[in-house]
């Protein structure tokens, strides 16, 4: 693995001139002739019935070409999930109720956006209130408002691509109100399960709603041309296919007629992925004016409506032997999806799906919920589960370890999963350096220095652990990834990817491959990305397969464009195929220095000798190809992944005791990457992940009070600034994965999941107060030393 | 009621014809063309609009266009010169201190602003002018090494 020339090297990434010098184009900066702007009006309400909405007043203003209400797009429906078990639940406008404060109620296109806003002040809406429900055990009883009255009716938009056509009702599975996805699993016998431990504890934790926080806002641009009958659209997004996909289902316009281009994405984190209403409102306000709109959303808006991680309650109960093996674990997790589905049949399976690849647990049980509440809707956030639930299950183990006098690392070590093993989904572990990823980080810390060691003064310091597991993509459209190579007549390439930069840094990692793969170095490698018309398909950045399954596909592209150019030297030398290898843009006859040829020459003798092919590779790559079925969110059996990455967090905190104020003193965050193809690009993940870690497990939390947010702007959204970094030691643990391109696997979303439980540990290895609820707070450390001093006195 | 207002962009004298409510983000990004500098919140809470005005890190969300005239104004256009790249750029570009890029254009003239004033900062001190920007993606522990790597090259 030493050998290689591009991959593996922290090579500065190819977009960061353009980023660098502001010549970058993002969303917001997309500008077409003639373009309208486009507002949202919307509820402020959280829940409520429309009785009748009055826009003819808004519609005399000068300047405002297009109004739309719920009657314009009646009988769309949408949504991320669209399954037979779980049918589309959203509409671009609110047709009959509003369902949470910011439901879209109607939108308006005018010359500018200052007439557009004026022209929303001047609809007239009546409701008629109804009564609300804001949290998610409140809402499952029978009792409880009901917030979707109508199961919803039609088909799934993936039926098309093999999805079973009936419907299998999940609520008579659960009897429970308001329940949006369950899903069920269990392995062994979880009663004898315990009923074998020596050891059972009981415990409830929950999470908070976050904010993504992508600092550009969600944006826009759609430009529809009536006379072909075609929608162009610009959008600050992580999955260009996907977004076509659900576009055209939507829009009833056939996929063809439908483009998605990406430009640059001022980050994401899950949060670019949803379908969102305002995409919607952006297409068929340009439908309905023949004119370019675009909408970008306030940065209120973003708060209110780009949905927020799910606040989950887990119910988590363990018990382990004397010898601290885990014998039975017992998982039920509520999530409080919002006034709409969102991700939460998805992040019901996930809290299963990411977690359980990490401890070998042979009698469990899981049973997750996603309940609608009248409260703003919840999607995907890096991780996607993967920190609720280790927050959950690591804190628990750290209180397992203390009452039995055992060491949480050696409790985590004993337990854990390795290379090899076959998880009861069929999925198999072919790297796992969980066992590394564990000693390095708690080795990075001292660990059995300072562990149980706060020290004398009012500042105490504590040390804390947790670890998570990954996907490497997954089976959820378009499934696959393709890529294209197209070699020059100076033996340069470019790279075609329906891939998309959101800051990943994947332009260059793919280029880096290609080059590797190739024999070319970086900079002769130039990318065209994220268009759906000029690009092959790609299962997008999200669900962490960019580095494994388009980076795969550019891998086969390359080799495809080098067997080519290799055939056409094997001729021209007369030697086997076998024989030749490519380094600097040179074909090379092994042993034998007086034959080589530089591609360009390549190129050429190509385009003379075969009928005019200017050699260009193509690729393709599926995640697992021993299925075609995307795997069960209910009952959780079928593949979920290639690979796994798994990552190890350990913390170092120090809190005054005084005032419950604490800072996060050292991270060691390592990850398992399997193969870091740009080890700078990589660290730049780790460290990003543990800084939004740091937030969501110490300052970040969505306040809602009756549906209504608190926490709309930088200000009362508290995310970590420059001047509280903690010193971040980044551990890149290199396993090798064979599925992966020169062994790499995923980076980016595992490395957060475990800092709310490595901090929360460690505020309990410093001055033994257990907060079961993040954020952890000043606030809530010092009320609980406060109870904590009165009960030992 | 639209007002020409006159503004010394990157060294150049530029008209604009505006409403006189219009910020000067607003006037850089739609009158001028230049869209480099980048809007997070309107709210002069994250730092991506910041520009230069007489060299003063400002959030150009939070500042009536009309207030700038006469003012020498800077934005990260004018950061390179036409085929160089400042110290910075490079150092943010080779030491990996930008992912996405949103905020990197108010980073970098921050960034600038400090090793004008002072071009051997400590650490404190760099975390300290960089706070008001927020980045998310990379935990800032690059970006500060960046501003530190150029401040080591400085004599």
């Amino acid at each position: 693995m030493n050998d290689h020339r591009v991959v593996g090297k922290g090579l500065p990434r190819i977009d960061g001139p353009e980023k660098a010098t502001g010549k970058a184009v993002f969303t917001v900066d997309v500008e077409l002739k003639g373009m309208l702007h486009g507002k949202i009006l919307r509820s402020p309400y959280p829940h409520a019935r429309i009785i009748s909405i009055d826009t003819s007043e808004a519609e005399k203003l000068p300047g405002v070409k297009a109004i739309m209400t719920g009657k314009d797009t009646s009988g769309v429906r949408y949504a991320f999930v669209d399954t037979p078990r779980y049918p589309a639940d959203e509409t671009p406008l609110a047709v009959d109720k509003v369902r949470y404060i910011g439901d879209e109620v109607a939108a308006v296109a005018a010359i500018s956006e200052e007439i557009a806003e004026e022209a929303l002040r001047l609809i007239k809406v009546e409701y008629e209130i109804l009564p609300a429900v804001f949290t998610p055990e409140e809402a499952m009883k029978p009792e409880a408002p009901v917030i979707h009255d109508a199961p919803m009716e039609g088909t799934s938009a993936w039926e098309e691509w093999g999805a079973a056509t009936k419907t299998r009702s999940y609520e008579k599975e659960s009897p429970h109100n308001n329940l949006n996805a369950y899903t069920s699993y269990s392995i062994g016998n979880i009663e004898k399960g315990f009923a074998s431990a020596d050891y059972i504890r009981e415990d409830r934790f929950t999470t908070k709603g976050t904010a993504h926080c992508a600092m550009e806002p969600h944006a826009a641009v759609a430009s529809y041309d009536p006379i072909e009958d075609k929608l162009d659209m610009w959008l600050s997004t992580m999955g260009i296919f996907l977004k076509r996909f659900n576009l055209s289902k939507a829009l009833r316009l056939p996929i063809s007629k439908v483009r998605v281009r990406h430009s640059y994405c001022g980050g994401a984190f899950g949060g670019k992925i949803d379908a969102f209403p305002y995409e919607y409102c952006a297409a068929y306000l340009s439908m309905k004016t023949g004119k370019p709109v675009r909408i970008e959303l306030t940065r209120e808006e973003c708060f209110m409506t780009t949905r927020q991680r799910h606040p989950i309650i887990v119910d988590i109960k363990t018990g382990i032997t004397k010898d601290g093996k885990i014998v039975a674990q017992d998982v039920k997790v509520i999530a409080d999806s919002g006034g709409y589905r969102g991700s939460g049949a998805i992040v019901v399976f996930l809290c299963h799906g990411f977690s359980f690849p990490v401890y070998d647990i042979p009698n469990y049980r899981y049973e997750g919920f996603g309940v609608y509440t009248n409260n703003p809707i919840r999607g995907p956030q890096r991780g996607h589960g993967a920190p609720q639930v280790r927050f959950a299950i690591d804190s628990q183990l750290d209180l397992i370890a203390r009452e039995n006098g055992l060491d949480p690392v050696e409790l985590m070590l004993k337990n854990v999963r390795h290379k090899g093993d076959r998880l009861p989904n069929g999925d198999v572990l072919q790297s796992c350096g969980l066992t590394e990823c564990i000693t390095g980080a708690a080795n990075a810390v001292n660990w059995q220095q300072n562990r149980n060691n706060p020290g004398a003064g009012r500042k105490k310091r504590g040390v804390g652990i947790s670890a998570s597991a990954m996907f490497s993509g997954a089976m959820y459209y378009p499934f696959a990834s393709a890529a294209m190579v197209k070699m020059h007549d100076d033996g340069t390439a470019t790279l075609y990817t329906g891939s998309q930069e959101i800051g990943q840094g994947c332009y260059t990692t793919l280029a880096q491959v290609l080059a590797e793969e190739l024999g070319i170095g970086l900079e002769d490698v130039r990318v065209v990305a994220g268009d759906t018309e000029l690009t092959p398909i790609d299962i997008g950045s999200f669900l962490s397969g960019g580095a494994l399954v388009t980076g795969n596909a550019v891998k086969l592209a390359a080799a495809d464009a080098k067997k080519q150019l290799f055939e056409v030297a094997a001729e021209s030398f007369n030697v086997p195929i076998e024989d030749l290898e490519a380094r600097d843009k040179r074909i090379f006859v092994r042993n034998d220095e007086s034959k080589t040829m530089p591609f360009a020459k390549a190129v050429q003798l190509s385009v003379f000798r075969r009928n005019g092919n200017p050699v260009i590779g193509t690729g393709s790559y599926k995640g697992n190809p021993e299925t075609d079925r995307y795997p069960s969110l209910a009952k959780a059996k079928g593949l979920f992944t290639p690979a796994y990455g798994f990552s190890v967090q350990a913390a170092e905190v120090e809190v005054d005791t005084e005032t419950g104020e604490f800072r996060l003193v050292r991270v060691a965050n390592f990850h398992d990457c399997g193969f870091p193809l740009n080890k700078t690009i990589v660290e730049g993940q780790v460290e990003g992940c543990t800084s939004m870690g740091q937030g969501q497990a110490m300052l970040e939390e969505i306040v809602l009070e009756n549906g209504q947010l608190f926490s709309s702007n930088f200000l009362d959204y508290k995310l970590p600034l420059a001047t509280e970094t903690p010193e971040i030691i980044d551990g890149l643990v290199s396993t090798i994965e064979p599925n992966g391109p020169f062994g790499a696997k995923e980076v980016g979303e595992g490395a957060l999941a475990g800092m709310l439980a490595a901090i929360a540990n460690a505020v309990h290895d410093a001055t033994g107060v257990r907060v079961r609820e993040t954020p952890v707070t000043p606030e809530k450390i010092l009320a609980d030393l406060e109870k904590l001093a009165k009960s030992s006195s | 009621m639209k007002q020409i207002i006159t503004l010394k962009v990157n060294g150049e004298l530029r008209d604009a014809a505006i409403s006189v409510n219009k910020t000067l983000l607003e006037v850089l990004r739609e009158d001028l063309g230049l869209t480099g500098t980048k809007k997070g919140c309107d709210h002069g809470e994250c730092g991506a609009c910041t520009v230069l005005v007489n060299g003063i890190p400002t959030s150009s969300c939070l500042t009536l266009a009309v207030t700038c005239q006469g003012k020498d104004i800077m934005t990260i256009e004018s950061l390179a010169s036409i085929d160089k790249l400042h110290p910075l750029q490079e150092a943010f570009i080779n030491h990996g201190a930008i992912q996405c890029g949103f905020c990197t254009p108010g980073m970098l003239l921050v960034a600038k602003t400090l090793l004008d004033e002072d071009p051997h900062p400590d650490r404190e001190k760099i975390t300290a002018s960089i706070a008001g920007n927020i980045c998310r993606c990379t935990g800032y522990v690059k970006i500060i090494e960046a501003i530190e790597a150029v401040a080591a090259q400085t004599p």
